[in-house]
């Protein structure tokens, strides 16, 4: 019976259904979706790791190191299991060229920010892999690319890469491309190129900087805090550049690709808090229309949970179909959403929880759906017969009475008591809207949600896209970055660098910063810490909380701050050229940079500086993007960029996963928007067809009817579309905040830097757009509409 | 004899070879199969038939809410046939009044508002004068005491009356009555034929589809109507309380012919 009664059901309401379905198929693709990305990225990233081992902790270094100090300290330090010293030649961006053969097609990599680094294939662990997930060695004029690259500037296996040496340029054939598991990430801010030891040998006597990276694998990886501190704590050690450990590298990778993922799991939650809305609503109208029937099925006998599973049937079939068609579609999209991700890292091997990943997100979607209609169809437990047959209503008699007394109460007042000769229609309209308002809520909801779902991932997109979005990056708003990293000859090039910066009349103003590395009480004892010494007096950076640093200050990352577990005002140790100083936190800000653990001094550095960086002014008029062209060729050792593509290339892994969310989002959030304002509509019309009757047969024609109709769904869907926007403002920063705060990157507190035009006001445009053009294809119907059929409803 | 030719004043309603075919069936329905009536100016019609004759598919089609598939309706100078859904619309509201045989009120309004309405629409600009035609009415039918009670708080004999209110309110050239007591008892059925007896003593032109012969016995003619046919009529003239037996054995006797 229930399969017989179902099949019928689908085929007599095939509209309103097939609707239905749609939204719930979505629901369910995008759960799926969501949970097969995130297991493969994970696993996908795992796999990367258990195969190119990478370090357990690794210490960058530029310039002179005592080799015997590293062999001491691994002889003290029974817990490594083996350690490796890399070799680097940096060569910058500009430097590079590919060059397709037999086609004119060509150029340079001078778009990336990040450094280049030309290794060899190491022997022990930290393997560069290939394609098919083996170690890859480049024969002698060969070289392997980074897949990041590849995909970035479209490279292929055969094109050359011409390198510009001191000494001429350096011809590569690109022999493939490889994988890095220490630097796959894009947040990472270096990339590695494999070449023959032969090539290696000849390029480092050519030019470019040379850098190490001294890397260890433990015996026990759970004890690499331990190990950081120790390291950190021996002064012979290199350790100018950035220290690194293991769950780092791995937590970065996760996050950068995981935010798909997570951004698929919001847009589904959205989805199905629409689907569930729907559910609610449609099965309310179809026990309203049905009453008689109910009402006839109680009269001759048949029990409530008969009635109930008669229609618990139909939704259960409906949810099932569109978790199977939901899941199917998953398995083709998610295919295509972790190639870029696969490409990167490894192949993720097949688990039972690739399996059962998205099973149980389907499973859930199921049950949350399943449980959301048993509730509704509780209704039918309250339907009296008489009532149903008698008067078609599922309101038993003391709520139809007190329905009586309220409406009664309400229309008490004329409602053309103000009237004063206006749209009629209009009047009427309002009148049915403030009456009938439950009926009316599904739609504000629903273009509530999806302005909400359109907002969010286009304001996570602006915020980090804007150069205002530095102030997240512990420096102040500027127009140009200027980064001098550590080399031999640092302090020429800065006072050479310094000079032509004071008296350059492009610039208004310049602030420069040093990167001096100190020591700090951990909990193992002296542990080394960066900090950004310089001029931080008036408008510099934003503070959480506090201010900035004077003399005797010092100012903390959130991450720092969290750290050694201090406040604004509280008393701070730190040892510099070996003498402590006793400090006073002054403020904390948010930083993503460095792992988040940053800090900041007032003054000159005194002690073991590792760079310098400069954050310039331009004045009016002059274009940052020129400047910074030109002091890049002046001054090669240093990194000139403009703020703003400074903030796009660092976050670009992340902006491009937030692009493809708010992408995503702004479709979905259209074509539900669409459906469910049809659906909506074709349910109300249905549900209003005495009442088009009645005022047709008045004199009402066909066009004002769908007039009406029009202005009640356009205002709903407007105040739906405000609600929205006040609701993405306000609560939706709230929670994205929170969840931002909680992925542990360095952000506290993030206020949107939203694009004001184009979520305040092209977005609500284009919703309302959307609702607009929906109402007018559904009222439309009622311009054919025929009156007596209407009546006799 | 062509029963269109009865009137002898100039007809308010004409309606020449009408047609009707439902279609939604197989094979189609042909509910009225050319259908030729004339409805005098201030008349009081009544049609009848058996049920499933086509009697109110036949007001349905004259009165515009129902498109007739062949023939043509005549209001006065206006064919309605060629009219577009915003001119019957229009014409509708200005030159019809309507009374059902369910009282299809607006609950979102309470009575007054409701009679209000219509003519509302057809005058907006003169809100004073309408209220007060309206007012008056209420006075008249006897309801004015319940203008502001909500429609389900109304008896069913009130509810009429105010049907005869709304649609007395436009002051309509034809007022059409589907059953206009189908769903009352026998008490406000005779208030509400007492009603329409005035209207039609104040001259408004009325046409009623009814099976009771006790409403059917107070209009100056009636019609009956057979398988979308118009197969016969039978003269009354003009009602008066003292001559109610006459009229209604004449009218019984007419319909025992009809085998009603």
């Amino acid at each position: 019976m229930y399969v017989k009664y179902t099949l019928n059901d689908l085929r007599r309401n095939r509209g309103v259904n097939s609707s239905l379905l749609v939204v719930l198929v979505l629901s369910a693709f995008l759960m799926a979706s969501g949970a097969m990305v995130m297991e493969r990225t994970l696993g996908s990233v795992n796999a990367l790791f258990d195969q190119a081992k990478p370090p357990h902790f690794l210490q960058m270094h530029k310039g002179a190191y005592d080799e015997a100090a590293l062999d001491a300290f691994a002889t003290a330090h029974p817990e490594i299991d083996s350690w490796l010293i890399e070799d680097m030649v940096g060569y910058d961006s500009a430097a590079i060229a590919w060059v397709r053969p037999g086609t004119t097609e060509s150029g340079t990599l001078s778009a990336s920010l990040i450094d280049n680094l030309f290794v060899t294939q190491n022997t022990a662990f930290d393997f560069l892999l290939d394609a098919d997930s083996t170690m890859a060695y480049p024969a002698d004029g060969e070289t392997f690319v980074p897949v990041a690259y590849q995909q970035r500037f479209g490279l292929q296996a055969g094109d050359e890469l011409r390198i510009r040496t001191d000494v001429g340029i350096e011809d590569f054939v690109i022999g493939g491309f490889v994988r890095d598991s220490q630097m796959a990430s894009s947040l990472s801010s270096a990339t590695r190129f494999l070449v023959s030891n032969a090539d290696f040998e000849r390029l480092r006597t050519t030019g470019g900087s040379s850098e190490i990276i001294v890397e260890y694998r433990l015996a026990d990886p759970a004890q690499t805090s331990n190990f950081q501190a120790a390291y950190e704590s021996d002064q012979s050690l290199p350790k100018n550049g950035q220290a690194v450990t293991g769950d780092m590298i791995r937590i970065i990778n996760a996050i950068s690709d995981g935010l798909v993922a997570i951004a698929l799991m919001f847009v589904s939650l959205l989805l199905i808090s629409i689907a569930l809305l729907n559910v609610r609503f449609v099965i309310r109208g179809t026990l309203q229309d049905e009453v008689h029937q109910i009402g006839a099925m109680k009269a001759i006998g048949l029990p409530n949970s008969t009635i109930s599973g008669l229609y618990l049937s139909k939704y259960s079939a409906m949810t099932l179909i569109a978790c199977v068609i939901g899941g199917g579609l998953a398995v083709i999209a998610s295919q295509a959403l972790t190639s870029g991700m696969q490409a990167s890292y490894a192949t993720a091997p097949v688990t039972a929880l690739t399996f059962l990943a998205p099973i149980a997100a389907l499973v859930l979607v199921f049950l949350v759906v399943i449980a959301i209609c048993r509730r509704v169809l509780r209704i039918i437990n309250r339907i009296e017969v008489v009532s149903a047959l008698v008067h078609g209503s599922t309101l038993n008699e003391h709520q139809t009475a007190r329905r009586a007394k309220r409406l009664a109460r309400r229309v008490r007042r004329s409602a053309f008591a103000s009237y004063g000769g206006g749209d009629l229609g209009r009047r009427i309209s309002l009148v049915d809207l403030r009456t009938e308002v439950g009926q009316w809520m599904l739609l504000p909801l629903v273009f509530m949600l999806a302005v909400v779902l359109i907002t969010l991932p286009t304001n996570l997109l602006t915020t980090f896209q804007s150069p205002k979005f530095v102030t997240y990056m512990g420096a102040p708003e500027s127009d140009l970055r200027i980064d001098l990293q550590f080399s031999d000859d640092l302090e020429q090039v800065r006072e050479e660098a310094e000079t032509a910066l004071a008296t350059d009349s492009r610039l208004a103003q310049v602030r420069r910063f040093a990167n001096e590395l100190v020591e700090t009480r951990g909990i193992e004892g002296w542990e080394s810490m960066r900090v950004e010494v310089g001029d931080y007096s008036g408008d510099t950076i934003q503070y959480l909380r506090g201010g900035p640093p004077s003399t005797g200050e010092i100012a903390l990352s959130v991450l720092n701050a969290d750290r050694f577990g201090v406040d604004v005002d509280e008393a701070f140790t730190v040892r510099r050229d070996g003498s402590e100083m006793p400090l006073t936190v002054s403020g904390i800000y948010q930083d993503i940079t460095s792992g988040g653990q940053t800090a900041k001094m007032s003054g000159d550095a005194t002690g073991v500086v590792t760079g310098y960086i400069y954050y310039a002014t331009t004045s009016a008029g002059q274009d940052p993007t020129a400047i910074a062209t030109n002091y890049g060729d002046q001054f090669p050792a240093m990194t000139v960029v403009p703020m703003g593509e400074y903030v796009s290339q660092t976050l670009s892994y992340v902006t491009n996963a937030f692009f493809n969310a708010a992408v995503l989002a702004i479709v979905f959030a259209i074509g539900v928007a669409a459906l469910i304002t049809t659906l909506n509509l074709t349910l109300r019309i249905a549900r209003e067809k005495r009442r088009s009757g009645i005022l047709s047969a008045l004199g009402f024609s066909g066009s004002e009817l769908a007039a009406q109709l029009r202005f009640k769904a356009i205002l709903a869907v407007v105040i739906g579309t405000v609600l929205g926007v006040v609701v993405a403002a306000t609560l939706g920063e709230a929670l994205v905040g929170a969840a931002i705060s909680l992925a542990g990157l360095g952000i506290s507190s993030l206020a949107f830097i939203p694009n004001p035009l184009l979520v305040y006001v092209a977005y609500p445009l284009l919703l309302i757009a959307v609702g607009t053009i929906s109402a007018v294809a559904v009222s439309s119907r009622l311009r054919r509409g025929d009156t007596s059929a209407w009546l006799r409803a | 004899m062509t029963l269109s030719e009865a009137p002898t004043t100039s007809p308010a309603l004409v309606t020449t070879a009408l047609e009707k075919s439902y279609h939604s069936t197989e094979p189609p329905t042909r509910v009225l199969n050319g259908i030729d009536l004339a409805v005098r100016q201030g008349e009081f019609l009544a049609v009848m038939g058996a049920s499933g004759s086509g009697k109110s598919t036949l007001l349905y089609c004259i009165s515009g809410m129902d498109r007739p598939t062949a023939g043509n309706v005549r209001l006065g100078d206006l064919d309605l046939t060629e009219l577009s859904d915003r001119d019957m619309s229009r014409t509708r509201l200005t030159k019809m009044g309507f009374i059902f045989q369910q009282a299809y009120f607006l609950s979102n309004f309470n009575l007054r508002d409701n009679i209000l309405l219509p003519a509302l629409k057809a005058q907006p600009k003169e809100r004073a004068e309408v209220e007060a035609r309206v007012d008056a009415m209420l006075q008249r039918f006897g309801i004015a005491h319940v203008a502001d009670h909500g429609i389900t708080q109304v008896s069913g004999g009130q509810l009429q009356r105010a049907s005869i209110c709304r649609a007395l309110a436009t002051k309509p050239a034809v007022l059409f009555a589907d059953e206009p007591t189908g769903a009352l008892n026998s008490s406000m059925t005779l208030d509400v034929l007492d009603a329409l007896t005035g209207v039609h003593r104040d001259g408004t032109t009325i046409m009623m589809v009814t099976h009771d012969p006790a409403c059917a016995a107070r209009a100056d003619r009636v019609v009956y109507l057979r398988d979308g046919l118009l197969v016969d009529e039978l003269d009354l003239g003009t009602w008066h309380q003292a001559d109610t037996s006459r009229r209604d054995g004449e009218l019984l006797s007419w319909l025992r012919d009809h085998d009603f």
